[in-house]
């Protein structure tokens, strides 16, 4: 029984502070129960990117990276959390075969999210600068309709 | 592939072996599967489903074909068949996909009224299979020939295999390579079942599910594991086949035997009958806002 005690199991009350942005820890963690959101501190405001549910799985990016937190997560409600270092990541996917697959399927996931956000912000920042594109052809256009116009007044008088 | 699923009602069996020559599965299978339409439930093959390493070609027919219609019917009744890939069937990984109303994955994790449900056939767990594949399938191949000798052939084999393993394992952890010495007989565990399926069990139980359901050693039975999951096995169709019903979050475990014989566990009421084959409650479980939406509708006509 000792052998599974290895992993850590955290427990966290509602709006308690997981980890914060820029926080060099380094664990990944599975939510057992409860719920789990994730934030961002985005030019002094905090935006929501994800609401995690149960066997979802977040702080990922810190313990293969090992670079500083790039969101901040919060408890949403009683949690309980599995804690996995380096090392217990190691031993949970040798013990659990599937943990591994369905890491990929939800990194896999995640990737397909954001190319989808991308692709959305990509086609509307085109559709704005095509916006931009007309307004000023539209614009000069007058003007130079105006232009011509003034030149003919001149030339009629 | 969804690996998790929502699913009010749903049966778990697994090694059924069909096309096995040492068991006709046919008949008791068709019953089960019956009884899984007739009640509402959608069904989990958990492995091990169709003997594609053990296979003859006229045994699988006379198993499959009488539930092959009733298989049919699932879709119409807006029911859902999951196969979950054993090591028997492994070739089958590479179908990994929908397949009509039969949906064919490694593993399902069942979400279930507020449970949690993980539904795995388990040789990914065994050390002889991850390690020594070769071996394995040595030993299943020559299982195989077994067969056609006669049943007392075989399950010489199978115990000679089950001595084999466990010679094995006790060897191998003097060197620290495998850590499971003996089969612990804990309380309330399986007997039988050796240790590296318990540790399985409670890896994949440590990420909040609250059930476990394995199949594949063929020992049916039912534990508590450390952190409060509960560990099922649902056996194999050649002697006493088990299998865990959920409904709602609720669980039951226990012979197919008691569950075809015994009726439903978790019977459902006529109006819940007419939801789960609607999609909505009967009229008069309706809300205002619908019904004056109904009645707004009957005035247009008129």
């Amino acid at each position: 029984m000792k052998a599974f005690r290895q992993h850590e199991i955290e427990s966290f009350a509602d709006g308690e502070v997981i980890f914060t942005e820029g926080d060099t820890t380094s664990e990944m963690y599975v939510i057992r129960t409860g719920k789990v959101e994730i934030s961002k501190q985005v030019g002094g405001h905090s935006i929501g990117l994800a609401v995690l549910d149960r066997g979802s799985f977040f702080g990922e990016m810190s313990l293969l990276e090992g670079l500083p937190r790039s969101a901040t997560a919060r408890a949403a409600g009683a949690t309980e959390l599995l804690v996995l270092r380096p090392g217990s990541l190691l031993l949970q996917i040798r013990r659990d075969p599937t943990f591994a697959f369905e890491l990929l399927q939800q990194l896999s996931g995640r990737i397909r999210e954001l190319n989808e956000k991308l692709i959305f912000r990509l086609a509307t920042a085109e559709f704005g600068n095509r916006l931009a594109r007309s307004a000023f052809m539209m614009s000069a256009s007058a003007e130079y309709k105006s232009a011509d116009e003034r030149d003919e007044t001149t030339a009629t008088s | 592939m969804k690996t998790t699923v929502r699913e009010n009602r749903l049966l778990v069996v697994s090694d059924v072996h069909m096309g096995n020559r040492l068991h006709r599965t046919g008949r008791a299978f068709r019953d089960f599967v019956q009884f899984a339409l007739d009640h509402r439930y959608s069904i989990c093959i958990n492995g091990d489903g169709i003997d594609l390493a053990q296979l003859s070609l006229s045994h699988l027919v006379s198993d499959l074909m009488p539930s092959l219609g009733l298989f049919l019917r699932f879709g119409e009744n807006d029911l859902r068949i999951y196969y979950t890939v054993g090591n028997h069937d492994i070739a089958l990984e590479h179908f990994l996909s929908d397949v009509g109303r039969m949906k064919v994955v490694p593993f399902i994790t069942v979400k279930s009224g507020d449970q949690c449900i993980r539904v795995e056939h388990g040789h990914m767990y065994d050390n002889m299979f991850l390690r020594y594949p070769r071996i394995y399938f040595a030993f299943t191949w020559i299982g195989g020939l077994a067969i056609l000798i006669g049943p007392r052939a075989y399950n010489a084999l199978h115990r000679f295999n089950h001595g084999f393993v466990a010679f094995s394992e006790w060897v191998l952890s003097g060197f620290g390579l495998i850590k499971s010495r003996r089969p612990v007989k804990r309380i309330g565990g399986i007997e039988g079942e050796r240790e590296c399926f318990h540790a399985g069990a409670e890896a994949t139980g440590l990420r909040g599910f609250d059930a476990v359901v394995f199949g594949h050693t063929h020992f049916p039975g039912s534990y508590m594991l450390t952190d409060g999951p509960r560990y099922y096995n649902t056996g194999v169709w050649f002697t006493n086949p088990h299998c865990v019903a959920i409904a709602e979050g609720r669980v039951w475990f226990g012979p197919v035997a008691d569950l075809t014989t015994k009726g439903d566990p978790f019977p459902m009421t006529e109006d819940e009958v007419v939801e789960s084959i609607t999609g909505v409650f009967p009229v008069q479980h309706l809300g205002t806002a619908r019904m004056s939406h109904v009645d707004h509708v009957a005035a247009v006509s008129r």
